[in-house]
């Protein structure tokens, strides 16, 4: 569990020390490490980059540097649901910035990159997701939603209210099941949702690397 | 599940989206019901890599990540000599502006491009293969890994698929979230834990790439289409298409249409047919404004130059390019410098900050645009960005990604220079999109 300083785990730097081995070489397992980082903190802690840095023996800086380069690693906390709205070309002339708008007026995100006051929100514009042809879209929880109306955004933020407590992340298609990776608003979920956000721990296998035996 | 916006049925010219659309197309199982995976046990079994390459040289395919380099040829880079290990790196760090096409083929069909991927390690004398895939891309990369582990369980990836004595692994690696990932020297930066920073060349990739070794690097489409070739021969390949674009590719057609989607087109089509027939035309009432032929990196083409065809090198002679595949359509209702504008955010916070003319032209750009949309445009910024525009081009900056920058001032300010004159000089938008109050101004990094 996430400990006060933003440390982490035993068992994600059980999982770290095991990276390296996978490639030809140890600093590949930088940004694979810093995933699991991010996956188990929710954003990239001082502390966690410093356990990285340690456990594969390499500078801290370097790791910092590397992190810092990618979109995709967070060096803020975000909100326990976090958007990645698209709002390039494609996108825009289907009327992305309208639902950005709507977005944020819905989970109370002042603007991009901040965390709504109950913790629960945070929305980030983003570069083209490539996903074109489903105009204005975004990314959530692991999945991508399309052909975005304001009706579709108040289904996805009410349900994201609902989920509460224990937000289980929303995993990809398993196995060989669906061919298009989309997910719909969630319609379980439990009511009655806290206002402080607990300590997550939302790891999902599909958002791990492959482990490999190669 | 999501309605398929595409080419997903038997036609002439869907060489590689025929079956898409298939029940279970994705699994193993159905894929060799179809014929999968026989290609790659030929090569494996009965062909040596001087015939492959020599099929692909004929096939006259090119690369469809963007340069459209000929494949065969940029497969004739790889020393023959140096022993050790060698490795095959699939571009799929699909980023560009507008660009779905390699998303829809990997989710469709993850083993079309497996086999295309163990077709050209056949080719090369590599028996590890590494795909890239951005970080974003949750939902294929969940089915690449589903068919990979097919693979291994079946012995087509392991120590001797098809009881060849050819050794064959496949491993993912993800990015997060970098367009500059798409070039390929920044994309080994990338795989080797790097920030993500272009190389300068020579030494080229092939000789040293990915780790120190001989790397070939091609983007997703450009190996899926090995299947076929190697199946039905380069020469039958080469009956599609023109006479220096041969055979077919897949366009993702998003923006202003009433049908996006993807679709593969046999090359020398016109856009006419692809944006007013195959994409369905602007909304009712509208007419196509301007279209950027091949991503936002591609110069743009104006409304009455829908005639135009897709062959690449037709699209180069007239200023423009092939480049992704990614054609974006603007109807007449929105203003091209709000456009222009948002483009020029995107390159310039995908700037990796390595050579200055790209990290600095990029931002004063942006900065400039917004002066121009805030109302207090002025002649100078035109001169401005004519100035930026020049610097970015013609081989200053270490990769494409200035040039880029660069061609959507030059071609946006060439072909709406009265636009651009309203917005500074008389500082009215003719569309009056600029009127509306932007959500926010994101910060440039």
């Amino acid at each position: 569990m996430r400990s006060a300083d933003g440390a982490l785990s035993e068992e994600a730097l059980a999982e770290i020390r095991a990276l390296p081995a996978r490639f030809p070489e140890i600093r590949s397992a930088v940004m694979p490490a810093l995933d699991l980082a991010q996956e188990e903190l929710g954003y990239l802690t001082p502390a966690a980059m410093a356990q990285v840095a340690g456990v594969l023996d390499i500078d801290p800086g370097y790791v910092e540097g590397v992190a810092t380069f990618y979109t995709l690693f967070h060096l803020q906390p975000v909100g326990r649901h976090h958007f990645y709205v698209c709002t390039n070309l494609s996108c825009a002339l289907r009327g992305a910035y309208q639902i950005c708008s709507h977005l944020l007026a819905q989970t109370g995100v002042s603007r991009f990159g901040e965390v709504s006051q109950d913790g629960l929100f945070s929305v980030e514009e983003v570069e083209c997701l490539g996903a074109c042809e489903y105009a204005p879209m975004l990314r959530y929880q692991h999945a991508y939603h399309y052909d975005l109306t304001p009706a579709k955004i108040d289904a996805l933020v009410q349900a994201a209210r609902r989920e509460g407590a224990q937000p289980a992340a929303v995993a990809p298609p398993p196995s060989g099941t669906a061919p298009v990776p989309m997910v719909g608003p969630s319609e379980q979920g439990t009511p009655a949702p806290p206002q402080v956000a607990p300590p997550r721990r939302r790891r999902s296998a599909a958002t791990r690397q492959e482990k490999t035996d190669g | 599940m999501v309605e398929l916006r595409g080419s997903h049925a038997q036609a002439r010219e869907h060489l590689l989206t025929g079956l898409f659309g298939t029940y279970g197309l994705h699994t193993l199982d159905v894929y060799r019901r179809h014929g999968g995976y026989e290609t790659l046990a030929r090569a494996l079994r009965e062909l040596e890599p001087e015939q492959i390459q020599a099929e692909v040289k004929a096939s006259g395919l090119r690369g469809r990540g963007g340069a459209g380099f000929p494949t065969g040829t940029k497969w004739s880079f790889i020393p023959k000599d140096i022993p050790g290990p060698r490795y095959v790196v699939v571009n799929f760090d699909e980023a560009e502006p507008g660009t779905s096409k390699d998303r829809y083929l990997v989710e469709n069909s993850p083993h079309l491009l497996l086999e295309g991927i163990g077709i050209a390690c056949r080719a090369i004398g590599s028996h590890q293969a590494w795909i890239y895939i951005r970080g974003e891309y949750d939902g294929p990369y969940g089915m690449l890994r589903a068919a990979i582990a097919e693979l291994r369980g079946a012995g087509i990836l392991g120590d001797r698929p098809f009881d060849s004595d050819f050794a064959l692994d496949i491993q993912l690696y993800r990015g997060h979230g970098a367009y500059i990932c798409g070039e390929e020297t920044a994309l080994l930066e990338s795989l080797e834990g790097k920030r993500a920073q272009p190389r300068s060349r020579p030494p080229f990739p092939a000789v040293k790439g990915a780790w120190g070794r001989p790397t070939l690097i091609n983007n997703v489409e450009t190996l899926a289409t090995l299947p076929w070739i190697v199946r039905h021969g380069g020469e039958a390949y080469a009956q599609f298409g023109t006479e220096k674009s041969k055979g077919t590719r897949m366009l993702s057609v998003s923006g202003n249409v009433q049908k996006p989607g993807v679709y593969e087109v046999e090359l020398g089509t016109s856009f006419r047919t692809v944006i007013m027939e195959l994409a369905g035309g602007p909304p009712e009432g509208r007419e196509v404004k301007v279209f950027w032929p091949g991503g936002s990196s591609a110069p743009v083409l104006t409304g009455s130059m829908l005639d135009t065809s897709t062959d690449l090198d037709e699209l180069a002679r007239i200023g423009s390019m092939g480049g992704s595949g990614g054609v974006i359509v603007m109807d007449d209702s929105h203003c091209i410098v709000k456009a222009a504008a948002r483009l020029l955010q995107f390159y310039a916070h995908e700037s990796c900050g390595k050579c200055t003319p790209c990290r600095v032209g990029s931002n004063w750009a942006v900065r400039t645009f917004d002066r121009i949309q805030a109302g207090r445009g002025s002649a100078v910024d035109m001169q401005i960005l004519d100035r930026i525009q020049a610097s970015l081009q013609g081989g200053r900056c270490l990769c494409g990604l200035g040039d880029s920058a660069g061609w959507v001032i030059d071609s946006t300010v060439k072909h709406f220079r009265a636009e651009y004159e309203a917005h500074c000089l008389s500082r009215v938008c003719p569309t009056g999109e600029c009127e509306f109050a932007r959500v926010e101004a994101p910060a440039v990094a």
